[in-house]
């Protein structure tokens, strides 16, 4: 448990400054403090154990189906790591506090650094590569957010996505190549993976695996060419950068290439990419780290560098060489945070970090000075102190090493790098601490209070004991670290005197040469600088740009707004998917007998097929072209006629009635032509509407010509509609009984759509260009007699006859063609013919049940009948029955079902009449009366000319 | 019989009905009965959670019509697990919008939001085609009033396309049943599983024919690529609750075809046998491109959450196209995941675009009030959603990169690549919203305090990370799920068909 | 007489879809008005067809044609008029609000949602 908790603490941790930053800077300071200060205790607790060789671990099953479980462990190497995690963090918490301004919200830097460090530490003790991962992406994240910290910044938000975009990107391939390892090793734990390396490096995924993995690694770790994006993190808050770019973040991906050396390392091409990375690193950071002006930018490439440098003596694949790795990873840590913390004490006496604007500092912060200028020799690799001792190692293990034979390449390059790290160490103390007091500082400088050089004043202490006496302070951990990396006990020894040795000769020459190279730095840093070099963050934009800019427009041509072609390609797809199907398998050719065609049924098809295409070919004159397809229902309703479907042909024709109406309507608001197309536009709809009209027709051919495969489900209702459904007219009882589920929705449906309209045409009303073009329309059907004596007259008679039938129809539905549906029409036309006749004002005055009423009474009374058969203990809608004799109608049969189709009838007829409703009060807001003007349009004259 | 099984139908249609009948002019009535039914809702859908998962699948035969004759609902795993994400979102949307006064701005809202619950359930329970295409009619019919709802230029333009091409999606739907009728004789799917199995060799054809229109219907539905042009449109213009539990309704996509493909032509049907997975795999890798490529090319935040939610229907497709049970484990835990995700950052941009006033990011707006939590709450949802650890998205995507693994090259690539696109396109437009605002001098403006939007939010938000650490459990009933549905045969043996 | 009816509804999805296909929206939805005309024949077509035997159950009736086609024929017919009567009023909606009758977004300001309706 207590390494998960290790783990957790600071992600709790996170929480509390959040919260008690309403108590103060010191409280929020304290908590980070605290959780961080808790979590080292519990790791010092368990290092005996680790020191004694033993792994600690923790298993807490998370996913078992994937191989994802929260399982830790803490071995030498995780110890070393972890310990230098929290530990710096402490000291980066303690500096912090003292370093952010007043405006600065402090609670929320210090919930960011603890998420980081509970990342980073998860990173190290995870005991699952599925785990690590997510810590892994957890750093990119909370450094995203650190790096931003500064939001008004333009360098801190460019940095923070710079950052994230580089380093999640080799996260993601990290997952490919960590799912690849966890596949050949059969689990996802690190501990079982470890034990697989044999079997690992022998699979012919490895290459792959160690390559997506090292992407992961370099991004990280700020390997060339992935190196560009850690100097532009320096626009964090300088305590972000001395944890993240100095001690830690940029140490997870070295960590990682140490946790997986048993497994990757020991090949060739593990050797040739990772010290080759490492090497080209190491040189050309130190290169560049010598010509920046910014004091952050210099400590920046200089740990390039040394990141470089490691990732180097991990790729020789020595155990040797691991030592030496482990034991500078261990000096670089003390050494450059305490040089971050330094430029940042400078940033905050001076105002600067411009190095040419500083220098002579050394009077004027003497304290300051002693901490960098000691931090700064390390770094240049002089005795006595730790830096010497690691940068001695590396050079010996250079002179052992060949590359491609050569055994002087490594050798000679190292020196290179040697030397560079040399001069630009020196030129950080020379050409900022020595030198002349300046008139010119922008701010006068003088050392700060020990809230600042607290910390770097210990990791100093720490540069300068390590030095001298390396086994007692470091020895045992290393030694625990490295036995863990190779997998092998070692005995490591570290001395400050070598003796005599090829590497003290190299790291003298690197001495000489790096003095020379500051004398000759003037010079120099003019030609570097006029010298053409490419830059990594214009190429990032540019690359990024473009990939945007691509994007953007690639969306933009594919979205471009336009149904037509949405539907075109719809159809289009459609018909090429349904060819393929179709000819993907086996079609026997159709049995069935056709019926011979009479020459009436002739005639009327030609009659038809003029009217459809007249329709079409009209389409430009909207009124016409309605007209035609009323005229196509009617003739429709004629075919369900002939083809004994008197039901059909019923609701067929009043659907058919009410839509035209309906569309009549809305005629009156929409122009009455639609404006000429090309002819190619034609040609074009053209070919792919005939494609799509003989798909179909050919489709319906071929199910027209052959039987079902199996009997149809319909022999069953024909055979129990009488004796089951108490009903003559099957597709009556279909309807209310069988599939009256169905019906309830539908009818639901044209509830749905009435309220829909009702709800828009409200919202059309309440105000706004829609409501001011509605009161622009010029009052229509003034001209002329508004309510013809005649029509009105006939109106007022048909209402009565056409509510008997409607009662009628709805009433012999079940044995006969009608139905609640029919029904509900009718009687909602009658009803329409009085609002035609007489004019909206006089119908809406006489209507007294609101027609929202109407609809949810009928969706009710549908409901509650399904309902009501719960109550006798069966399902829902199940319908029961019994005849009623009522003269003069004939004896017709009373079920359930008919209550249920009241509700049918109901919701028809108020659906229907709060549509129409809806659609006049739009035209008496138009100041005319919809309904009669439905019937004097004049075609050639659109009433409303298009606003362009 | 257990009555229970048609409650998540009847009753939201008894409530919007009563809203209708009696309670037009009260919005509180309409707001406590609106909550009032999602909670009951939500219960019921629990408890038939409990019970799927403890008794074999269960039909209920309406008007007690035995099958296939009538029309049955069939409880099973599958269909409780979506009643209970349906009623979750639907708590979630309706506090939002109870909270932001949505239901203010034009007629009906609850009454529309309680038969949109009816159609989504109705879909969800039905085992019958026929029926299903009735309730997707009824699910849609409602959306479109819910999509309109508050009206507006650009709002009923995009109602206008988002209506017609659903429309042709409904006449298509019919000539995919009528195909499979023809074929079959008959609408119910188990049925259905059993005829289009023992299928005359001759038949096979027209089958694929119709198992090929309904595929391309759900896909409309499920905005799969090329059919997927209505979504941008319409989610972007949605108003933002909608947009949210539009979230479902791309689901009611995906879900349709889990059923449909894994009950009635499954690949080992000798007629259609692995033609519809041949088509799937690539649609979903297109999807995923076009809406990553959306997500970062986008010019405002909606149209970047509305392309969030193609690439995430693209990857949850591209576990669907893999049609083995293990594939369809992930692909559901995906479906619970994108669900939630999309609907939180469909929220959060209606946050943003209430405080802010648009949703360019062609250039910053000054900071808002309430941004610092905002944007909290954006990095969990866009984290989430762009699949980055450590939540649900992660374990999602890890899930089907596993079962993936046979074409590893290609759909593992896709999937890495566009995730990045994402996660670059989230980090730019997150740090235009609430980083490079801080540029500008603050607005003072008075932001409404309250509480109850973010309580939303932060439910879905809570529920994403209970999926996330819950994902054992939760996998666990996953998997017996996708077990189920790769063997009908219990669910067939419910419906006690008649022999031969 | 099978090829006639096949034939109808060939030509009606053909000039539904043209119409479909035209940039405004009163044509489209003449066009879906087509469309459901040819779909509702189809599933009619899908039971099979024969001449004079309704379903309408009669002891002299020698066979019946298929009853249940012409139900979800009716159910299909009411819903799209459910639908058509939405489409219009919508219709008539987005003019008004915008002055033009097209149906394409293409001029749609896609860079910029909000401000809040």
């Amino acid at each position: 448990m207590s390494l998960a908790l290790i783990v957790a603490i600071p992600f709790l941790g996170a929480l509390l400054p959040g919260l008690m930053i309403r108590s103060g800077r010191n409280a929020s300071a304290l908590a980070a403090g605290f959780a961080t200060a808790l979590a080292l205790l519990m790791l010092g607790l368990n290092a005996p154990a680790v020191l004694r060789g033993e792994v600690v671990q923790t298993r807490i099953e998370w996913l078992p189906q994937v191989g994802l479980d929260a399982n830790f462990m803490l071995d030498g190497l995780g110890l070393m790591f972890a310990g230098l995690i929290l530990g710096i963090g402490l000291l980066v918490i303690l500096y912090a506090r003292f370093y952010l301004a007043k405006t600065d919200p402090m609670g929320q830097f210090y919930s960011f650094l603890l998420l980081f460090q509970g990342a980073m530490t998860g990173i190290v003790l995870s005991d699952n590569i599925l785990l690590l991962l997510i810590f892994w992406e957890l750093t990119s994240l909370s450094s995203f957010l650190l790096i931003g910290y500064w939001k008004h910044l333009p360098e801190g938000r460019q940095g923070a996505r710079m950052a994230l975009a580089v380093t999640g990107m080799g996260g993601l391939a990290m997952i490919a190549g960590m799912l690849i390892l966890g596949n050949i090793a059969g689990s996802y734990d690190l501990s079982v993976i470890l034990q697989n390396g044999e079997a690992i490096r022998a699979s012919e995924w490895y290459l792959p695996a160690l390559i997506l993995i090292l992407l992961g690694c370099f991004t990280k770790s700020a390997q060339f060419p992935f190196h560009f994006w850690l100097p532009h993190a320096m626009a964090a808050p300088t305590p972000v950068s001395a944890y993240l770019h100095s001690a830690t973040m940029v140490k997870a991906g070295i960590f990682l290439m140490a946790r997986m050396w048993p497994v990757l390392a020991g090949t060739d091409a593990w050797f040739y990419i990772v010290a080759t990375t490492g090497l080209v690193t190491m040189v050309l950071g130190a290169v560049v780290a010598l010509f920046k002006y910014d004091l952050k930018g210099l400590l920046a490439f200089s740990t390039v560098s040394h990141l470089g440098f490691v990732t180097m003596l991990l790729g020789f694949g020595t155990q040797a060489a691991a030592v030496v790795a482990m034991f500078h990873i261990l000096n670089h840590a003390t050494f450059k945070a305490a040089l971050f913390m330094s430029a940042g004490i400078i940033d905050h006496e001076a105002h600067t970090r411009d190095i040419r604007r500083l220098g002579g500092l050394r009077a004027l912060m003497p304290i300051s000075f002693v901490i960098s200028a000691v931090a700064a020799l390390s770094m240049a690799g002089v005795a006595p102190l730790n830096g010497f001792i690691s940068k001695e190692m590396m050079l010996a293990e250079a002179w052992e090493t060949a590359w491609l034979d050569n055994r002087w390449v490594i050798a000679a390059l190292a020196t290179l790098g040697a030397t560079f790290s040399v001069a630009y160490s020196l030129r950080f103390i020379g050409h900022v601490f020595l030198g002349p007091v300046r008139s010119d500082y922008p701010h006068a400088p003088h050392d700060p209070g020990p809230g600042l050089w607290l910390s770097p004043g210990v990791l100093v202490l720490a540069v300068v004991l390590i030095g001298l006496m390396p086994m007692t302070t470091v020895g045992w951990l290393v030694d625990a670290a490295v036995a863990d990396v190779t997998g092998a006990d070692v005995y490591v020894s570290l001395y400050l005197w070598h003796g005599f040795t090829p590497a003290l000769a190299m790291s003298l020459i690197a001495f000489a040469g790096g003095l020379g190279l500051l004398l000759l730095h003037g010079a120099l840093s003019r030609a570097w600088d006029g010298a053409p070099r490419p830059e990594a963050k214009r190429i990032f934009d540019a690359l990024v740009g473009a990939v945007r800019g691509g994007a953007d427009a690639l969306t933009r041509l594919l979205h471009n707004g336009s149904l037509t072609r949405a539907i075109a390609i719809a159809v289009i797809v459609i018909l090429g998917g349904a060819l393929a199907a179709f000819f993907g398998g086996n079609h026997a050719p159709g049995l069935r007998a056709g019926t011979p065609i009479a020459p009436l049924q002739a005639l009327g098809f030609l009659l038809l097929a003029v009217v459809i295409v007249a329709t079409v070919v009209l389409q430009a004159n909207r009124v016409l072209s309605l007209v035609l397809v009323g005229v196509i229902g009617l003739m429709v309703s004629a075919i369900f006629v002939y083809l004994s479907a008197p039901d059909l042909a019923l609701t067929q024709i009043s659907v058919e009635v009410a839509t035209v109406i309906l569309m009549l309507l809305a005629l009156n608001f929409l122009p009455k032509v639609s404006p000429p197309e090309a002819l190619a536009v034609h040609l074009r709809d053209g070919v792919i509407a005939a494609a799509a009209g003989i798909g179909a027709g050919v489709l319906a051919y071929a199910i027209l010509m052959r039987d079902f495969a199996f009997p149809s489900i319909a022999a069953y209702h024909l055979a129990n509609s009488k004796t089951e459904g108490g009903g003559n007219n099957v597709v009556n009882v279909i309807l209310v009984d069988f599939r009256g589920y169905d019906t309830f929705g539908e009818i639901t449906v044209l509830g749905i759509a009435a309220l829909v309209i009702y709800a828009l045409t409200e919202t059309i009303l309440k105000g706004g260009p829609a409501n001011d073009r509605l009161l622009a329309m010029d009052p229509q059907g003034r001209a002329g007699d508004r309510h013809p004596m005649m029509f009105v007259v006939v109106a007022r008679l048909v209402l009565p006859v056409a509510l008997m039938v409607g009662v009628f129809i709805f009433l012999r539905g079940h044995n006969l063609p009608g139905g609640g549906f029919i029904a509900g029409l009718v009687v909602a036309i009658a009803l329409l013919m009085q609002y035609m006749a007489s004019g909206l004002g006089w119908a809406e005055a006489r209507q007294r049940t609101d027609q929202h009423g109407i609809i949810g009474a009928g969706v009710l009374i549908a409901a509650a009948t399904g309902i009501g058969s719960w109550f006798a203990g069966v399902p829902f809608l199940t319908s029961n029955y019994a005849y009623v004799s009522l003269p003069p109608l004939e004896t017709f049969e009373l079920a359930t079902a008919s209550l249920f189709d009241l509700g049918v009838f109901l919701c028809v007829l108020g659906a229907v009449m709060l549509a129409l409703a809806s659609i006049s009060r739009l035209g008496i807001r138009a100041g005319g009366t919809v309904s009669a003007a439905a019937f004097d349009i004049n075609p050639s004259s659109p009433r409303t000319e298009e606003a362009r | 019989m257990n009555h229970w099984i048609i409650v998540p139908v009847v009753l939201p249609a008894i409530l919007a009905g009563l809203t209708v009948l009696a309670m037009r002019g009260d919005l509180v009535l309409q707001r406590v009965f609106g909550l009032g039914g999602t909670v009951a809702l939500g219960g019921v859908a629990l408890a038939l959670l409990v019970a799927a998962d403890a008794n074999p699948p269960e039909v209920y035969r309406l008007g007690d019509w035995p099958a296939p004759f009538g029309i049955v609902l069939v409880l099973d795993r599958l269909a409780a697990l979506m009643l209970t994400l349906t009623a979750f979102l639907a708590l979630c949307v309706q506090l939002y919008v109870i909270g932001t006064g949505w239901d203010k701005r034009g007629r009906h809202f609850h009454a529309l939001f309680g038969f949109q619950l009816m159609g989504l359930n109705g879909a969800f329970l039905t085992g019958d085609v026929f029926n299903l295409f009735v309730f997707f009619e009824v699910l849609l019919i409602a959306s479109y009033g819910l999509m309109i709802h508050g009206g507006g230029r650009e709002r009923l333009r995009a109602g206008v396309q988002y209506v017609t091409f659903n429309l042709v999606a409904s006449t298509l739907f019919l000539f995919g049943l009528a195909t499979i009728y023809s074929v079959t004789g008959t609408l119910n799917m188990a049925d259905l599983a059993i005829k289009a199995a023992t299928l005359p060799e001759g038949e096979a054809a027209l089958l694929r024919v119709a198992g090929l229109l309904l595929l391309i219907v759900f896909g409309i539905k499920a905005a799969l690529v090329p059919f997927h042009f209505w979504l941008p449109g319409t989610y972007a213009n949605a108003p933002g609750p909608v947009a949210a539990l539009f979230a479902i309704m791309t689901k009611v996509g995906a879900y349709s075809i889990l059923r449909v493909f894994t009950l009635i032509l499954p690949p080992s049907t000798p007629a259609t046998g692995a033609l519809y997975a041949d088509i799937l795999l690539p649609v979903a890798l297109v999807t995923l491109a076009v809406g990553a490529l959306g997500v970062l090319g986008a010019r405002t935040v909606g149209r970047m959450v509305a392309f969030a939610a193609v690439a995430s229907m693209g990857t949850l497709f591209v576990a669907v196209s893999q049609f083995t049970p293990a594939a369809t484990t992930a692909a559901l835990y995906y479906v619970l995941h994108s669900t939630l995700a999309t609907a939180a950052l469909f929220l959060i941009a209606d946050l943003i675009l209430a405080r802010r006033g648009d949703l360019s990011l062609a250039e910053a707006r000054p900071a808002f009030a309430g941004s610092g939590l905002i944007a909290w709450l954006f990095l969990g949802a866009t984290v989430a959603l762009a699949g980055m650890p450590p939540l649900s998205g992660f374990l999602g995507k890890l899930m089907i990169l596993e079962v993936a693994r046979d074409q590893m090259a290609l759909v593992w690539s896709v999937i890495l690549v566009t995730s990045l696109l994402m996660i670059v396109g989230f980090a730019q437009a997150g740090s235009t919203v609430f980083w490079k605002s801080h540029a500008l001098p603050a607005d003072h403006r008075e932001a409404d305090t309250a509480a109850l939007p973010f309580v939303s939010v932060g439910l879905l938000l809570a529920a994403i990370v209970a999926l996330t650490v819950l994902a054992g459990p939760v996998m666990g009933y996953l998997s017996a799920t996708s077990a189920s549905m790769w063997d009908p045969g219990p669910y067939i043996a419910a419906h006690a068909l008649p022999e031969g | 007489m099978e090829a006639l009816l096949a034939a109808v509804i060939g030509l009606l999805t053909a000039a539904g879809i043209y119409m479909l296909l035209r940039k405004r929206t009163f044509p489209v939805i003449v066009g879906l008005a087509l469309l459901s005309y040819a779909v509702n024949l189809f599933i009619f077509a899908s039971g099979r067809v024969v001449a004079g035997l309704p379903p309408i159950l009669a002891p002299d009736a020698a066979a019946y044609t298929d009853p249940l086609t012409q139900a979800l024929v009716l159910t299909a017919i009411v819903i799209s008029f459910g639908m058509s009567a939405v489409i219009v009023v919508l219709a008539i909606g987005a003019y008004l609000e915008t002055g033009s009758d097209g149906i394409d977004m293409t001029d749609a300001p896609s860079d910029r949602d909000g401000p809040a309706a």
